[in-house]
């Protein structure tokens, strides 16, 4: 036990000082931008100024400007996100349990992945809009195949072992399902589940640039439009905090249902 | 009661048909211990995947009990595999407990049978350990209480110890025969040890090298209940190991001949 405590301490302060490292590093690279655009080293046009986007941000948090272009994005990604998760489990599931199925689709399902979503996206909106529905369709077009392929994959590579083990004891095919193949397939979700949400945001944001009237993707690309590269960057540092706060409420319930598994050393 | 009737099993791999068991007859009486041994290859897991009705056999016929195993896993079995098949997402309670669970038993009795479960195999304060966190010998027993808490009459043991350490293996093969004392399955154990062989069983059974065959019987008239390590020092355990060494040395040199041809 004793031994336990002191390897926690010591886990403990190496995690603080990678935290301190990581504020460290991000304040030399603000400073660093920050310096070399007032000296012009580096030409502020193009990269605009911490402080200038500190200051354009807060004012759009402060004047209410940004919230419904937020609240845009946000709608597109996890309405696309929850219709691509459910679909992709659904039909991997169908898929994995019945290969005749999987067998006729499986070239349709190829090509399809291999498609570039982005040479999609117009199509999207000729057929559905300029509004959510559109974009709710981009995303799902990322996330329905990684999750997918990775339901299809956690039913199929379920060690045998552990099926005959359930057989035996008495167990039939629900009994099976419930407490073997799902169990598998879901860690196996989980692991995909954290690049959906880099792609759900991805595919949101895509939509936006080719055809909305709002979003935070309709910022950068407005900006853009503008010659504002300063509103440029503020879209996308606005982007980047949204994702990385998902990305960590991820990463949270991931570790809440994968308690079980071993730690890497 | 297992019998095992005229049994063969041919695969069909790209290289031609291939025969893991031939011809396969025998007998365990109810609450009997009885061992096959024989070569790696031999087809040793094959048969019981057989009788445990995992794999379809080609020809013959398997009884357990007065019913014939047709098509499915018979009820009232328990098979003990050669790796440990625990559900890693599951704690070892929850392990032991999920053959109760199957069987739609009330949660707190499942819980209570699962907890008195560990502390018969020695892991009393692991119930909330994940398999992970064990060790191999700790699985095993967590393994062995998963097998026995719902009392199958038929016990199928699949080399369950060989990837075991020396010591701890002995201390597993005794703390099985004080659990079969009190549960009397009928035990069907495979091994290529024929020292295991002996010490645990009532009876060892030789089979040849693939496709196995029976060779010969043994009984194996030494008293219960038994310490497998001191049962070694006896005389008549020496004489039993040189008899029955002789059938085996053959079909293990054949086996090896033929895995070590170039």
């Amino acid at each position: 036990m004793k031994s336990s405590r002191a390897m926690r301490a010591r886990r403990g302060s190496e995690r603080l000082r990678l935290a301190v490292g990581r504020v460290v590093l991000l304040a030399v690279i603000v400073a660093g931008w920050e310096i070399g655009a007032r000296a012009r080293v580096i030409d502020p046009y193009f990269v605009s100024r911490p402080s200038k986007l500190a200051h354009t941000v807060g004012g759009w948090f402060a004047g209410g400007f940004i919230y419904p272009h937020i609240w845009a994005t946000v709608q597109e990604a996890v309405v696309g996100l929850a219709v691509g998760i459910v679909g992709g489990v659904l039909v991997g599931m169908l898929f994995a349990f019945f290969p005749f199925l999987s067998g006729l689709f499986h070239p349709l399902m190829v090509v399809f992945n291999a498609t570039p979503r982005i040479a999609l996206a117009p199509l999207f909106i000729v057929w559905l809009g300029i509004g959510l529905a559109s974009k709710v369709a981009m995303v799902v077009s990322l996330v329905f195949f990684i999750i997918f392929f990775s339901t299809y994959a956690g039913l199929r590579d379920v060690d045998v072992n552990l099926i005959n083990h359930v057989r035996v004891m008495g167990g039939t095919r629900r009994d099976l399902m419930r407490h073997v193949l799902l169990p598998s397939a879901l860690t196996w979700i989980f692991a995909s589940l954290r690049a959906c949400v880099g792609f759900a945001v991805i595919g949101a944001i895509i939509g936006e640039y080719l055809g909305a009237d709002r979003g935070i993707g309709w910022i950068v690309q407005y900006g853009e439009s503008m010659f504002d590269s300063n509103m440029v960057i503020a879209g996308l540092l606005v982007l980047m905090v949204f994702v990385a706060t998902l990305d960590g409420s991820l990463g949270w319930l991931e570790r809440r249902f994968s308690h079980w598994k071993q730690k890497p050393l | 009661m297992i019998v095992v009737d005229r049994v063969t099993r041919t695969f069909e791999t790209p290289s031609g048909d291939f025969t893991a068991v031939l011809d396969v007859s025998f007998r365990v009486a109810a609450g009997r211990f009885v061992s096959l041994v024989g070569p790696s290859g031999c087809g040793k897991t094959t048969l019981l995947g057989l009788i445990a009705g995992l794999i379809p056999m080609s020809q013959g016929r398997v009884v357990l009990g007065d019913r014939p195993v047709t098509g499915g896993v018979p009820p009232d079995i328990g098979y003990l595999f050669q790796r440990d098949a625990l559900l890693p997402w599951k704690t070892a309670l929850q392990n032991v407990a999920l053959p109760l669970a199957i069987r739609g038993r009330p949660a707190g009795e499942t819980r209570a049978r699962a907890s008195e479960w560990l502390r018969r195999v020695g892991l009393a304060g692991f119930e909330d350990y994940y398999p992970h966190q064990l060790s191999g010998g700790m699985r095993k027993r967590v393994s062995l209480a998963t097998t026995l808490i719902y009392g199958p009459s038929v016990l199928l043991m699949d080399e369950p110890f060989s990837a075991l350490d020396v010591q701890t293996r002995n201390l597993m093969e005794n703390e099985l025969l004080d659990l079969w004392a009190e549960t009397r399955n009928t035990v069907l154990f495979i091994t290529h040890d024929l020292e295991e062989a002996i010490a645990l069983s009532d009876e060892v059974i030789v089979l040849t090298a693939g496709p196995g065959r029976v060779k010969a019987s043994y009984p194996i008239p030494l008293p219960r209940p038994r310490n497998v390590i001191e049962i070694r020092f006896r005389e008549e355990f020496t004489r039993l190991y040189e008899q029955i060494w002789k059938d085996l040395r053959d079909e293990v040199q054949q086996s090896y001949a033929r895995s070590t041809r170039i």
